[in-house]
């Protein structure tokens, strides 16, 4: 051995646990990185996810999460990487190596392991993505419009991440050589990470941080919209949430330094309390991002079993198995068609109800947007036709419900949905309805609203004034609403899918609209810019997937087409297929992050083992036996998995509660059936990383030979 | 060889500036064995991390071989390191991914000048401090005492001006400490070599031409060995070091 570069190849030899620890790191954060922007990314999932719609935001929202985890986990790395190596550059520089000359082999062995691991991790990212969601379609759900593409820009996202992990090794390596003090360096790898003395307070401060900043990031949004009329940028409000960070870290903080229990315990976790003290800066930031990653996977995982759960009691309360609408000038199949088909599928028919409905334009206010320099604000500007709502006659509601409204002239009410909610979309303060043709206007006031999941968003009016509204409305202001019941609902699927596909097959072009496609509101917005975002011909360009009768299968066309029916054992049955992508794509984000949070946990805990190698000697060698070095070891492990995983999920749940109740500041029976399933989920995830823990504990103690 | 002038080093810390070296001055001579003693806080290892351009003093003057080592810009520290000085460290500092062999190579291998001569000359050094039968051993498979005869052997390699030793037996047992002790003896003898060496323990220094006793930053007192016997010679630093705790 005659050369430098020889004997920094045998250092690496001997060190090649710390070398393959970090090219881990950066290789799997890289390759979890590119996975996750791959798919959220590709043309698939965003053909379905709408443009400035939640689930792009809570995609986008848990990708930043990742990459900030996946970065703050890559530096750590990285940090205890340099500070193992330290030792041996400040041997070198103290035989008198240059340097420029350690610099040089740094750079080398650095370039080595990032664009290795960087290169090997965005290359295997792509695969990854299309492995997973190939798992999905051949255990899950396949779909046609689950077909996955990738849109080659998304790399840029991931070569930046990289670009970022080679900059910030290449930038610490170069830091730890600078520095100019060799007796610092000599020593730095036993330096501890002593955190500053935590008061007491630190745990409750941070708790009440935490709920403050929950609080005030949710409500951000609605105060700057309904309050200051401002669509600030999204990231302003974002900065609400940040108290709850702060307030998360102080009681992380708490927990390590102080912990939570009576003092008459700090004897019996004195070793484990005063190690973790000891690696506490360091090992508060992984458990933060542990939490913050729980909490992401969390809120992608609750996705499924709250739509799921929602999805089917709603489907369960449903008056009637089968609902459905259609213009009058349309040809659609009506009841001696429909009877037909039954027959032809075996399938009896035990009521059968049809009425008319109409699509009037209502008085409203309309939100006039103006571009400044602070984003984009807002006034409310009254309209007589700001919109356009379907009505029916009280009798044609008493025909379909059964029921007996009777409401005088002039009276008009609303339905709600079961619950008597409006769903964040329906509401409001009708005092005008105009007939679009003629233009002839009823005032009218307001009654008590009504309830009906099938026919919510309609509004109902005396007969006499349903007649004199209507008056003159040609046929593609009409509609039919067709109500009847079969026996034994749940096996008629095949005739609810014939009869499905039928009314597709019937309706013309006219009518492939957006569920909320609105005429009246187009005539405004024609007025005012030229076009209309709804128009097929220019849905486009506002990133909405047309309307397509071809793609009847797909959960664009079944969740948004305006005139989709609504057959209970059809949408039962085909809810994971109709919901397969939103579906999947949030499960994949959760297996993301768990799959980091396992790692993170994992490398941590052995992290500990590597660090306090000798203070298990020294207890040995003090006399402690195996069961106390056992449990020292456990008390550590738990701390790093535990902490992370409770307040995180704690959270998460009690955040998303809050969502619930504040929607419509109650929690509706779906909400808390959602709930509900939620926390069997949470059981379920806890059992595997309880599996986890239980693996990691007794890994890091064959390491510490206990 | 080394000439220290009026060496003043402090620190600081918060407002507080503790003044370590307050105007050290000492000449050590070629070939000489001069050991610095003094009390915890004295200054010792603070000169010694001084003359090893390890930190920058404050102001004063340090030659080495003629050559003002303040003046010097980082590369020829470096190689003022690597050529003219050999170190020995407390706790050895040996890598333990090399062998001993290795390990004592490793300032020539730095150094760029590994030939054939440089590796018999390890295996001769190898032979002077009986250290030839774990050569090829690692670090964690030798003794603390066979650890620092390897590093002497490695401060050897590059034929050195000074030694510069930090307590280089503070880490062994009585044994060990004389092993290492008679290392350095044998390379003053058999190699020529000058040898300056920080020390709490009088025995060590009783093997030295020369001892500094270091107070409060400053020479207090030199002592010189001359003829008298080691025994003699360390009889007279424990009535020296007495007479500096009366004070």
């Amino acid at each position: 051995m005659r050369t430098f570069p020889q004997i920094y190849a045998a250092l690496r030899r001997k060190n090649r646990g710390q070398y393959a620890l970090l090219s881990g790191c950066c290789f799997f954060s890289v390759l979890l990185i590119t996975a996750y922007v791959c798919m959220m990314r590709s043309p698939t999932i965003l053909a379905v996810l709408p443009e400035g719609g939640d689930s792009r935001k809570q995609v986008m929202m848990i990708f930043v999460l990742a990459v900030i985890g996946c970065a703050v986990f890559t530096t750590y790395a990285a940090g205890l990487f340099f500070r193992q190596k330290s030792r041996e550059t400040g041997v070198f520089l103290a035989l008198g190596a240059a340097r420029r000359q350690l610099k040089q082999e740094l750079r080398r062995e650095l370039a080595v392991i990032s664009l290795g691991a960087c290169a090997a991790g965005a290359i295997l990212g792509g695969p990854l993505a299309w492995a997973l969601w190939q798992i999905f379609r051949a255990l899950v759900v396949d779909t046609q419009e689950m077909s996955l593409t990738f849109d080659p820009a998304a790399y840029t996202y991931a070569l930046t991440f990289a670009a970022y992990v080679t900059a910030m090794l290449f930038l610490l390596g170069g830091r730890s050589i600078r520095k100019t003090n060799i007796i610092d360096v000599i020593s730095e790898s036993h330096r501890s990470e002593p955190i500053r003395a935590v008061k007491r307070w630190y745990g409750w401060v941070g708790i009440a941080l935490l709920v403050m900043g929950g609080f005030c990031g949710y409500i951000a949004p609605s105060v700057f919209v309904r309050g200051l009329h401002w669509y600030a940028p999204e990231g302003l409000s974002a900065v609400f949430y940040l108290p709850a960070l702060v307030g998360l870290y102080m009681i992380l903080l708490h927990t390590v330094a102080n912990g939570w229990g009576s003092k008459r315990r700090k004897y019996k976790d004195i070793i484990a309390v005063s190690l973790m003290r000891f690696q506490g800066r360091q090992t508060v930031r992984n458990m933060l991002v542990m939490t913050v990653l729980i909490a992401g996977a969390y809120f992608a995982s609750f996705y499924t079993p709250m739509l799921g759960t929602g999805a089917m009691l709603g489907y369960d309360a449903r008056p009637v198995d089968y609902a459905y609408h259609f213009r009058a000038d349309q040809d659609i199949p009506q009841q001696d068609e429909v009877h037909a088909l039954a027959e032809e599928y075996g399938v009896t028919i035990t009521s059968w109800t049809q009425a008319p409905m109409a699509r009037l334009a209502v008085d409203g206010d309309r939100h006039v947007e103006t571009d400044g320099t602070l984003g984009t604000t807002w006034e409310s500007v009254y309209y007589a036709q700001a919109k356009s709502e379907l009505f029916l006659s009280e009798s044609a509601y008493n025909t379909l419900t059964g029921e007996s409204l009777d409401l005088q002239p002039g009276q008009i009410a609303a339905i709600m949905d079961a619950s008597g909610d409006g769903q964040g979309v329906f509401g409001g303060f009708v005092t005008l309805v105009t007939n679009p043709i003629t233009g002839e206007r009823f005032p009218v006031t307001m009654v008590d609203d009504l309830r009906n999941d099938l026919l919510f968003g309609r509004y109902v009016v005396d007969d006499a004034d349903y007649a004199a509204m209507t008056d003159r409305l040609p046929d593609d202001w009409r509609e039919q609403m067709v109500f009847f019941n079969v026996e034994n609902d749940a096996q008629t699927y095949n005739f609810a899918k014939a009869l499905f596909y039928e009314i597709v097959d019937r309706s013309g072009p006219e009518v492939a609209l957006y569920d909320s496609y609105d005429p009246v509101a187009r005539e405004i917005a024609i007025a005012e810019t030229g076009e209309y975002f709804l128009d097929p011909e220019t849905c486009e360009a506002y990133d909405f997937t047309p309307i397509d009768y071809d793609q009847r299968d797909s959960s664009n066309f079944r969740l948004y087409w305006q005139y989709m029916p609504q057959f209970r054992v059809l949408d039962k049955a085909d809810f994971v297929k109709t919901t397969a992508v939103f579906l999947m794509l949030f499960v994949f984000i959760a297996i993301v992050c768990f799959a980091a949070v396992i790692v993170i946990a994992f490398t941590r805990c052995l992290t500990i083992a590597i660090t306090n190698r000798q203070v298990y000697d020294d207890l040995r060698h003090l006399g402690a036996p195996r069961a106390y070095l056992f449990r020292s070891v456990r008390s550590q492990v738990r701390r790093v998995f535990l902490v992370p995983m409770v307040t995180g999920t704690a959270l998460i749940y009690a955040f998303y509660a809050m969502i619930m109740f504040f929607n419509d500041n109650r929690l509706t029976m779906g909400e808390l059936a959602g709930l509900g399933s939620c926390l069997l989920l949470i059981f379920a995830v806890s059992a595997i990383l309880y599996g986890v823990y239980r693996l990691t504990h007794r890994t890091v103690c064959r390491r510490l030979g206990i | 060889m080394l000439t220290v002038k009026d060496l003043h080093k402090s620190y600081q810390v918060g407002n507080t500036t503790y003044e370590v070296l307050k105007g050290v001055s000492l000449t050590v001579d070629e070939g000489a064995f001069v050991a610095v003693m003094g009390p915890s806080g004295s200054g010792k290892t603070t000169l010694l991390n001084c003359i090893s351009c390890y930190i920058p003093s404050d102001h004063g003057s340090i030659l080495l071989g003629g050559t003002e080592l303040a003046r010097l810009d980082e590369d020829a520290i470096a190689a003022v390191r690597n050529h003219k000085l050999g170190f020995v460290f407390q706790d050895f500092l040996l890598l333990d991914g090399l062998t001993v062999r290795e390990n004592i190579l490793l300032p020539a291998i730095i150094g760029g000048a590994v030939s054939a001569t440089t590796e018999t000359r390890a295996d001769q050094l190898c032979d002077v401090f009986g250290i030839a039968a774990i050569r090829n051993k690692y670090p964690a498979e030798i003794s603390g005492g066979e650890k620092q005869r390897t590093a002497v052997a490695r401060a050897l390699i590059n034929h050195p001006l000074l030694i510069l030793a930090d307590e280089p037996t503070g880490n062994l047992d009585s044994k060990s400490s004389r092993a290492v002790i008679r290392s350095f003896e044998q390379a003053k003898a058999a190699l020529g070599a000058t040898i300056f060496m920080v020390t709490h323990d009088s025995f060590a220094a009783s093997f030295c031409d020369q001892v500094v006793i270091l107070r409060d930053g400053v020479v207090w007192q030199t002592l010189t060995k001359g003829t008298q016997s080691r025994s003699a010679f360390q009889d007279q630093l424990l009535d020296a070091i007495r007479e500096m705790g009366k004070e």
